[in-house]
């Protein structure tokens, strides 16, 4: 069993509990140690003998829940990025990245929380109405929907890369000195939008000092 | 009144001369039709969603004593009128610069209240990020939903709710004063009003306006004149007996307080298509003011165009200063915002050689057309041509309009061309930078001839001319796949442009005086400043057989003189019957 670098999918994630929640029980046996059976209440019972194989294993499967706990709030990291952008709260979004994470869209880079990020979805992304999340159109082949996304957590436990698919509304302000686009952008329209959908590849740090996960580098690949 | 409200220099009143001429409305408001008595004796208690509880006592049928939110108790002179099943009361607040405005639905117990206040001291920004405080006269105005509650009883569960019901449809109002207004609701958040009798010019005005629903067949409205004199004004309506009862509060061009109820009887005048999905009822607010409004959502929040207060001024001298820099004929071609659904260029005219003859004295033109983007010109008694570049289109069969710069002219100057190829007629729209406002406003005329080129023969009487056969008509047009407005030619020499929301419901708008000239059956140019406004000048050929117009923008602002290409796909969204309420009265 690989637990440096285990990769979750939907069908072996917490979300997803038949196939995983199996694997669990037959890997834990009855040798869970009493911390992991206070964390896992459901199968404490079963935590009653203490021999060195078992202690061994109960060492890996608490490694192997850690690995799930950061794996879940890498996932919601990731959900909360995409709930401002949908929102439009491009502001709050700088604090969700490291000091030093950048951002990669559109082909440019932008590094920094306040001179690169917060320039990026304060200045662009509000602009343009950029990052509401939207269905992917018909035509983009069935492998490109959440069951691509995937988590990683290194082996040093600081540090994460994930693919998730995105798809999302992205504008551009129209430039005009017509009476048209300003009345347009009076209403918080006057934007070009369209559809773009692909792959966000994300890198994650963890700030050991509140033991918080932050981005520290997003990368939109375009697809369509 | 003969100055066009937007070019109306309006008094800032200061707080103290609004609150010292309120005076008089402590004891109600005015109304040359009688006051209803139908609350006399009566008390209330209104409930508001997300506003105030108002405990009436209705001592007469012009006084009311008023506790607010259970405060202390107030006493004011009000006024009241019925319509069908609503009564309507209005009354200030002693003191306070502050009023209500009540509907009572007596078959429903529901209340719409519009509380309204002058003074507001609130803050705005306009589109380019200038704050700026709105004027004092400028009358505010908040609704708030609710019932009438009744001791033992639960409150309804429904509500009065804003509504698209209204929108496209146009109205014709003759108030008990006298006072004639046309109303052409063609927005959701804005009326298009012409003043018939309080104006000289039959020009139409664009003005915030909020539409509730009643029910079925009544509504209530209102219109503040911001930007204007920012007079309010509201009534309910039954469209079944066409029939209002209102109020109108306010400051007019003389400062004088209109505060004051009335009656009117209408007539709808048509019906515009509305082009929201079946499924929406327009019960949401566009409230979307500037995304950076210091004071968003704040209390009375409403969309309000306000483009002269982003618009800068230059003079004359200066705008031909920027021109002597830089005068650039068609700098985007098809690649403008406002030409994507353009009509093609045609070549039709290249290496043809014709002179344009127009009357009264009025120029004669020899051109020699090089190619389809180059032309000479030399106005007759010159002895030298001038190279300029030029676009034309096919505007209908054998119709070209064409436009380019008159080169090196002071004010910087460029003629949009109507050249007929197969009866001989012109038009010549003039276009110059500067009015007597701006020098970076546009000014047009249109002079009317002929062509003398081989093969045609034109009349010796018969012109091109100014119409009205465009009056009430309306087209949404379409520039590009994400830019659609709607222009609704209100009045002979007025027009309106309005922007589709996300939803297709029509949103901001704004107007501006105008002409209108007929060139064949159904293919006519529109020609229109933008004024108080950006000072865009926009002339338009408009071919209803095909429903595209095709045409040319010209501007001059702090980089310099542009003349351009604009054009769109239309659709006829229909038409108001309003061409017999305009021309000169007795």
């Amino acid at each position: 069993m690989d637990t440096g670098k285990p990769r979750s999918t939907p069908d072996n994630h917490p979300g997803h509990p038949d196939k995983a929640r199996r694997s669990f029980m037959w890997k834990a046996g009855a040798g869970m140690s009493a911390l992991l059976a206070a964390s896992v209440p459901g199968i404490a019972r079963a935590v009653t003998n203490n021999d060195g194989k078992r202690a061994a294993d109960i060492e890996s499967l608490a490694d192997q829940v850690a690995v799930l706990e950061n794996e879940k709030e890498i996932r919601r990291l990731y959900k909360t990025y995409e709930s401002l952008l949908a929102k439009g709260n491009y502001e709050e979004i700088s604090s969700l990245f490291a000091n030093d994470g950048e951002v990669v869209f559109g082909g440019d880079i932008f590094k920094g929380r306040k001179e690169g990020i917060d320039q990026l979805y304060c200045n662009q992304f509000r602009s343009g109405s950029n990052g509401k999340k939207i269905s992917p159109r018909q035509e983009i082949p069935p492998d490109m929907g959440e069951h691509t996304d995937t988590v990683e957590i290194m082996q040093d436990r600081k540090t994460a890369s994930a693919r998730f698919a995105y798809s999302i509304q992205v504008g551009e302000p129209i430039i005009s000195n017509s009476s048209l686009v300003e009345m347009a952008r009076l209403q918080g329209e006057g934007i070009v939008k369209w559809r773009e959908s692909g792959t966000c590849n994300v890198s994650f740090t963890k700030n050991m000092k509140d033991n918080t996960w932050k981005i520290q580098r997003l990368e939109y690949l375009k697809m369509s | 009144m003969n100055v066009p409200m937007h070019r109306f220099n309006y008094t800032k009143l200061t707080r103290e001369q609004i609150g010292q001429k309120l005076k008089s409305t402590e004891s109600g408001p005015e109304c040359v039709s009688g006051f209803s008595d139908a609350l006399s004796g009566k008390s209330l208690k209104i409930v508001t969603e997300n506003g105030p509880v108002l405990d009436y006592r209705f001592k007469s049928k012009n006084m009311l004593t008023l506790t607010e939110n259970g405060g202390s108790k107030v006493k004011a002179g009000y006024g009241a009128l019925t319509l069908k099943q609503v009564v309507f009361f209005s009354h200030m607040i002693p003191g306070e610069q502050k009023g209500y405005n009540v509907f009572i639905d007596l078959d429903t117990n529901l209340v719409t209240v519009f509380e309204v206040w002058l003074s507001s001291e609130k803050k705005e920004k306009t589109l380019r990020d200038v704050e700026f405080m709105l004027d004092n006269r400028e009358v505010q105005r908040e609704i708030y939903f609710g019932y009438v509650e009744v001791a033992g009883e639960k409150p309804p569960e429904k509500r009065h709710h804003l509504t698209n019901r209204i929108e496209g449809k146009g109205i014709h109002w003759k108030q008990d004063t006298g006072v004639e207004t046309l109303e052409l609701y063609a927005s959701v958040v804005s009326t298009n009003f012409v003043e018939l009798t309080r104006h000289a010019d039959n020009l139409s005005y664009c003005s915030p306006s909020d539409y509730v629903l009643v029910n079925d067949n009544m509504f209530i409205y209102d219109r503040t004149e911001c930007e204007f004199s920012g007079i309010f004004t509201l009534f309910v309506a039954d469209l079944f007996t066409k029939t209002q009862a209102g109020v109108r509060l306010g400051f007019n061009e003389k400062d004088e307080l209109e505060y004051y109820m009335f009656r009117g009887t209408g007539k709808v005048v048509g019906q515009l298509a509305y082009l929201e999905g079946f499924g929406d009822h327009g019960t949401k607010p566009i409230v979307a003011q500037a995304a950076d409004d210091p004071q968003t959502p704040g209390k009375g929040q409403r969309l309000v165009y306000r483009p002269v207060r982003d618009f800068k001024y230059m003079s004359d001298e200066e705008v031909h200063q920027a021109a002597l820099k830089s005068t650039i004929a068609f700098p985007d071609g098809e690649t403008s915002p406002m030409a994507g659904n353009n009509m093609p260029f045609t070549d039709m005219l290249a290496g043809k050689e014709f002179i344009l003859r127009y009357d009264n004295g009025g120029p004669v033109r020899h051109y020699k057309i090089l190619d389809r983007y180059k032309l000479k010109y030399m106005e007759e008694g010159e002895n030298r041509w001038h190279e300029e570049p030029y676009r034309a289109y096919e505007g209908d069969e054998k119709l070209v309009f064409f436009s380019h710069m008159l080169t090196d002219s002071k004010p910087r100057a460029s003629v949009q061309v109507a050249l007929d190829l197969m009866n001989g007629l012109t038009t010549c729209i003039h276009s110059q930078m500067g009015t007597e406002y701006f020098g970076n406003e546009t000014s047009y005329y249109a002079i009317f001839g002929v062509a003398e080129m081989d093969g045609l023969n034109p009349p010796r009487y018969m012109r091109h001319e100014l119409t009205d056969e465009l009056v009430g008509h309306s087209f949404a047009w379409s520039y590009n796949d994400n830019l659609t407005a709607m222009h609704l030619y209100t009045a002979p020499k007025s027009a309106a442009w309005t922007i589709f929301t996300e939803t297709q419901a029509l949103g901001a708008q704004w107007c501006s005086p105008c002409i209108f000239v007929k060139l064949r059956d159904k293919v006519y140019i529109y020609a229109t400043n933008e004024e108080a406004c950006n000072g865009n000048e926009l002339v338009f050929l408009i071919n209803r057989n095909v429903s595209h117009d095709c045409g040319f923008s010209f501007n001059g602002k702090e980089h310099g003189v542009t003349l351009n290409v604009v054009g769109a796909i239309g659709r006829h969204l229909g038409r108001f019957d309003i061409l017999d309420f305009y021309g000169p009265r007795a």
